[in-house]
């Protein structure tokens, strides 16, 4: 049926379209080419003069309107250590493009205008400007050679790898279709060795190596959760195609590569309450989270950090969040004592277990001890038995 | 149809056919350069299983340079008037061309035979895509082999300026595809 | 005082003479008298070897396929812009990839949707700004304006257009096949692209779109070797390469860049292929699908971005340079002035084409590529920037000064200017990789490549087409429809694709079905309203567009004079009547360069014209 409408609408459109059209040639037959030209000119000179007002109005308009959205601008200041940088790289960029695009749009509908063909009017043969042609070479040669220094200055520091001997927190995401799998090194600080023909559906989705020891400790999260203003490197790996790691609060992107493992290192400088607390702030974050429901959170209350894909993975892509919390190292240390070792929790005692004997002597020597100083006097004839 | 091209106003000596076949070439060469540089590339990232070049490899340059001998030298005993020659000449190119496509194939079993699969290591696919690329460009080269055999066979013997620029063509066609397995062998020795 | 120029008989009447007396008599019509060439309805509209109707076929497929193309952005725009409406109401058209719920409520598929995406892509990118522009324009205007009978091999031509009609047939089945078709993005990116576990898409509908696309590179080839040669040796006497029109220039430097580049695009299929059904793993390593570890190992995704980027960059270059060109000429006829900077154009052109191939990892700096790579790739994509700025300067400084004539044509070509002011400027942003950081793959880019192609590139097509629409047809579109269709897409187009800079500056991605599953990106509910609202509004003027065009060929205004825009380049020599061999006699002979507008009082000199006494050359 709509489909219909649709239809009827494009033939009427048509229709009058060819009308519109018959009139306008019939019309320049009775009052001559010429003229109909010349009014033309000064009618189609003057909208482009009111083209060009509206545009630049709107344009400013609207980039104020929407300013508080704006990630570097209004409350959304980066949450992390080099987030400034690059934010203050952007408004750089801005001032300098913005110049040029206000005094370029001008001329270009100015001179549309001013120098539309009337009555009497003749242009000028001016076929060209060596000295012009060099100034407005090296001026835009100098801008960008500013930017390209301030640009590469900035992301050189920013994709850097940590130092040898610095100290950082490394977590690790890998993703695949469609959600992404954390993982944290645990006590000892480092990830354990992973390896792709190692994973098992519900048991191991990572392929976690658990004959590496470093890997016992690992916990696998539900959440990111980090300590406000200690450097963090995210491991970033893909279990079957590409995605990418994407923190837009903390200015941070990178593809997730099956079979190549990258990287990004960051500091989160703002903690969720933060950043709440900034928001709540702006009249756009004063509103109810869900607009159906009067009664629910605040905006801002409601607000927190989220990871996200950025790169195509499939028709989940765009379904692929976690949560990122950002808190006190305290409340971190808090946090990482609940977590479970991913090992302590699946794997351990199961057919999995690559020291699964070793446990079970464990086990059952602890079994032993607890049941003899449980049953002490009548126990040892049994236990004795039980051997 | 051909478009009357007189000499007083063309910028170049060459004719723009064989301008437009050079041109074709060039297209073809970026192709091979890009598949040299992922061949690069795939190289220094590792895991790289080093072998040497099958033998047959080698005896299909000869085969091929051979071939254009036998269809340059085909080529000037048609100028020549020596019909039967140059007759004679382009069946022998045509048959080396064909012995080249069927000793690539053997060239290919010798590789499966001392263990390289099409996908054993990324080391063998390449060679393995690469030289097939290249055969399917002598295949095209063979078909206008063909289509030159039968117009010598099939059309009364002349020398007119339509025919040597078609033979011409089918030469610088056939010379390229010669020269880019030198290049491609070259290129593979060079590499391991 | 400037307006469709009449074209006085006695200037009419000096022209051929000039062209008797001082042509080139190349004996053409003696050799093809009553020839086979054009003797039947299929030789002469089907499979024609005439470069004009070759041209035309180029222009019309490349409309259809715009319509598709649009239509397939509609759709997604609905699911974007009103998520919440039911969009049932397609399932008659859409059929499964409209899913229907218990209450009757239907949404677009994701991987539909998906599809959608990448068809929409595919199609407007290949089928429509390049096979549609370069070859409607090269086709047209290289043997006219070179005064050369047709291209330098009429076969290779209609060959080149009945490959893209191949690859176009491949291409439009692959929309009906039960797994759907291509769904992994215009760029292919493995292992998506690869793996028929990853995606529907990636199942047959992968394997013809690839076929497709061969298909058209071979088109693109063919066509390309043929510009290059007739540029470089069918010139008529006295036409220098620096007396050619700003249009040759652009198709001609577009010819190369593609003829090195689109094979390259091969090889990455070519081995993509072979991962896909072979087992090789150029591109394909540690994979975990479908409940399997997968065999490949040792193959790089990487590679493949940049084999495919190689081509990838050059190709936009490919779009915009032939929209360049077109402008020029639209600019400096229609302003009764020179293009302003001639030699200065020519060598931006070639400045572009050269760094076109250097800049091609700035579509990844986010990828894993290392570092340090990244920093020329930077520096090259800045410099770019200078030679484009300089063309946007000198088209300005045509204006100025000159006595323009505002018509449909003449309003496209400024509105090129603006649109690629704009588009161009946010490539400034995201060519420096500390800020695609954060801008990478956001509305950001969606904003910028539309923009300066999705805009800026159609306009430079529109310009051409009302300008030559009467070489090619012997008639006039409507110029009032033609200005109306211009505003409205001129508003239009910016509606649809500002916005999306603040989408992107808010950090939302691009590629996503819904908003719905991140706070951060869902405030923008109206803004995607307006957009879709935006989008449907701008394809009605399009309709505008497309009835004018066709009315026109049959019913429009007659040509009575053979130069009604007062042009001085050679095609403008021809009879309004198109002939096979375009001259009915001599060939044309170039006295001058195609920019004496306005000299020695005169409205416009004729490049046939022989220099004054005391006349100086300009270049």
């Amino acid at each position: 049926m709509t489909v219909l409408l649709v239809l009827l609408c494009v033939a009427l459109i048509t229709i009058i379209v060819v009308q519109v059209g018959k009139v306008t040639e019939l019309a320049s037959k009775i009052r001559g080419e010429e003229e109909m030209q010349e009014a033309a000119n000064r009618r189609h000179g003057f909208y482009l003069m009111a083209f060009m007002i509206l545009f630049l109005v709107a344009t400013v308009v609207s980039t104020l309107y929407y300013k508080n959205y704006f990630l570097g601008y209004g409350p959304h200041k980066s949450a992390s250590a080099h987030g400034g940088t690059l934010d203050y790289l952007f408004d750089v960029t801005l001032f300098f493009t913005g110049i040029v695009f206000v005094i370029t749009q001008i001329l270009l509908f100015y001179y549309g205008y001013r120098y539309k063909a009337q009555r009497g009017t003749k242009a000028s043969f001016i076929s060209h400007d060596n000295k012009l042609e060099i100034v407005w070479t090296v001026i835009p040669a100098v801008v960008m050679a500013f930017l390209v220094i301030s640009g590469l200055d900035a992301w050189n520091e920013v994709m850097a790898d940590v130092g040898e001997d610095e100290e950082y927190i490394e977590i690790e995401a890998t993703g695949y279709q469609f959600a992404w799998g954390l993982r944290y090194p645990g006590a000892d600080g480092e990830l354990g060795r992973k390896d792709f023909r190692l994973i098992k559906p519900g048991s191991n989705d990572l392929g976690i190596d658990w004959n590496d020891e470093r890997s016992l400790d690992d916990f696998l999260p539900n959440e990111i959760v980090l300590p406000v203003n200690k450097k963090v490197r995210v491991r970033i790996t893909a279990r079957d195609v590409l995605h990418n790691f994407y923190l837009p609060h903390f200015r941070l992107k990178m593809d997730a590569v099956p079979g190549i493992p990258t990287y990004f290192v960051f500091t989160p400088t703002k903690t969720t309450e933060e950043y709440r607390q900034e928001l709540s702030q702006y009249e756009e974050y004063q509103v109810p989270a869900d607009p159906t429901d009067p009664e629910s959170p605040m905006l801002w209350e409601d607000f927190n950090y989220e990871l996200a894909c950025a790169e195509l993975c499939g028709r989940g892509h765009w379904s692929m969040q976690k949560i990122v919390r950002i808190v006190s190292e305290e409340e971190y240390e808090a946090w990482k004592a609940t977590q479970t070792p991913h090992y302590e929790q699946l794997i351990k005692g199961t057919d999995d277990d690559p020291y699964k004997e070793d446990t079970v002597e464990e086990t059952t020597e602890e079994v032993e001890e607890s049941t003899s100083e449980a049953e002490a006097p009548a126990s040892e004839e049994e236990t004795e038995e039980a051997h | 149809m051909e478009i009357a091209v007189a000499k007083e106003y063309t910028r170049n000596r060459i004719h723009p056919k064989k301008f437009a076949l050079l041109v074709a070439c060039a297209s073809i060469l970026m192709m091979f350069a890009a598949f040299s540089s992922a061949y690069i590339v795939r190289q220094a990232a590792g895991n790289w299983l080093e072998f040497s070049m099958p033998s047959l490899f080698y005896v299909n340059t000869l085969v091929i340079v051979l071939s254009s001998i036998t269809l340059h030298a085909s080529y000037i005993s048609f100028k020549r008037g020596n019909a039967n020659l140059y007759k004679g000449l382009l069946v022998i190119t045509l048959l080396l061309g064909f012995a080249f496509l069927v000793l690539q194939y053997q060239a290919w079993q010798q590789m499966v035979a001392i263990g390289i699969e099409l996908t054993t290591n990324p080391s063998g696919s390449f060679v393995y895509v690469i030289s097939g690329a290249h055969a399917a460009h002598i295949l095209g080269g063979v078909a206008a082999l063909l289509i030159a055999l039968i117009h010598a066979f099939m059309l009364k013997y002349e020398v007119t300026a339509g025919r040597k620029l078609r033979f011409e063509l089918t030469l610088i066609y056939w010379h390229f595809v010669d020269f880019l397995w030198i290049y491609i062998l070259l290129f593979f020795t060079l590499q391991s | 005082m400037a307006n469709i120029a009449t074209q006085s008989q006695p200037e009419v009447l000096r022209e051929d003479m000039l062209i008797e007396e001082l042509g080139f008599d190349d004996h053409f019509h003696d050799h093809h008298h009553g020839d086979k060439y054009q003797s039947n309805f299929i030789n002469t509209y089907v499979f024609s070897q005439d470069h004009k109707v070759i041209a035309k076929q180029f222009l019309i497929t490349g409309m259809f396929w715009a319509v598709v193309g649009a239509l397939m952005s509609l759709v997604f725009r609905l699911q974007l812009g009103f998520p919440e409406e039911s969009i049932a109401w397609l399932k008659p058209v859409l059929g499964k990839w409209v899913e229907i719920n218990a209450e009757g409520f239907g949404t677009l598929s994701q991987d539909f949707y998906y599809a959608l995406v990448t068809m929409h892509g595919t199609i407007l990118v290949f089928f429509v700004l390049t096979a549609g522009l370069s070859g409607t324009f090269s086709n047209l205007l290289i043997p006219l304006q070179l005064g050369a009978r047709d291209m330098a091999s009429p076969f290779l031509n209609m060959l080149s257009y009945w490959f893209f009609f191949l690859a176009g047939a491949i291409m439009f089945a692959s929309l009906f096949i039960s797994t759907g078709p291509f769904s992994g993005g215009w760029v292919a990116y493995p292992p998506l692209s690869a793996l028929p576990q990853a995606s529907q898409g990636s199942g047959a509908g992968m394997t013809l779109w690839t076929l497709s696309l061969v298909f058209f590179v071979v088109s693109v080839l063919l066509g390309g070797i043929n510009y290059i040669t007739t540029v470089l040796n069918l010139r008529t006497k006295g036409m220098s390469l620096w007396r050619m029109p700003l249009t040759i220039w652009a198709f001609f430097i577009t010819a190369i860049i593609g003829l090195l580049s689109f094979p390259v695009l091969v090889s990455a299929f070519l081995l993509l292929m072979f991962d896909r059904g072979m087992g090789t793993s150029f591109f394909l390593s540690d994979i975990y699908i479908g409940g399997q570890a997968l065999d490949h190992v040792g193959g790089s995704p990487i590679l493949f971005q940049h084999l495919f980027w190689f081509l990838g960059h050059p190709e936009v270059y490919i779009i915009i340079l032939p929209a360049m060109g077109l402008v020029s000429e639209v600019l400096s006829v229609h302003s009764r002035k020179p293009i302003f900077g001639y030699k200065a154009m020519v060598y931006s052109i070639m400045a572009i084409a050269f760094l076109s191939f250097i800049v091609w990892a700035h579509h990844m700096f986010m990828s894993g590529v290392n570092p340090f790579i990244s920093n020329f790739f930077v520096i090259f994509t800045l410099i770019i920037a200078v030679p484009s700025a300089v063309k946007v300067f000198n088209w300005i400084a045509t204006l100025y000064k000159g006595n323009i004539r505002l018509n449909a044509a003449s309003l496209f070509a400024i509105g090129f200017v603006s649109m690629f002011i704009s588009g161009g400027l946010t490539g400034i942003f995201l060519g420096n990789s500390a800020l695609d950081i954060q801008l990478h793959d956001t509305y950001f880019v969606v904003a910028h490549f539309h923009i300066v192609m999705g805009v800026a590139a159609f306009f430079g097509m529109f310009a051409g087409i009302y300008n030559w629409f009467p070489k090619m047809y012997g008639r006039f579109m409507n110029d009032t429809l033609g200005k109306i269709h211009f505003w409205g897409t001129l508003v239009g187009a910016y509606a649809i694709f500002w916005p999306m800079h603040y989408l992107g500056m808010a950090g939302v991605p691009r590629r996503y079905f819904s908003f719905d599953s991140f706070q951060a990106f869902a405030h923008f509910d109206g803004m995607n309203q307006f957009i879709t609202i935006g989008a449907i509004l701008t394809f009605a003027f399009q309709v505008i567009f497309i009835v004018n065009f066709f009315y026109s060929i049959w019913k429009g205004k007659k040509m009575t004079t053979r130069n009604p825009w007062g042009a001085t380049t050679l095609e403008w020599t021809t009879p309004i009547e198109r002939i096979h061999g375009n001259w009915p006699d001599k060939l044309p002979t170039v006295q001058r360069w195609a920019y004496d507008y306005g000299k020695d009082g005169k409205e416009f000199i004729s490049q046939v014209e022989p220099l004054g006494p005391d006349e100086k050359e300009v270049h």
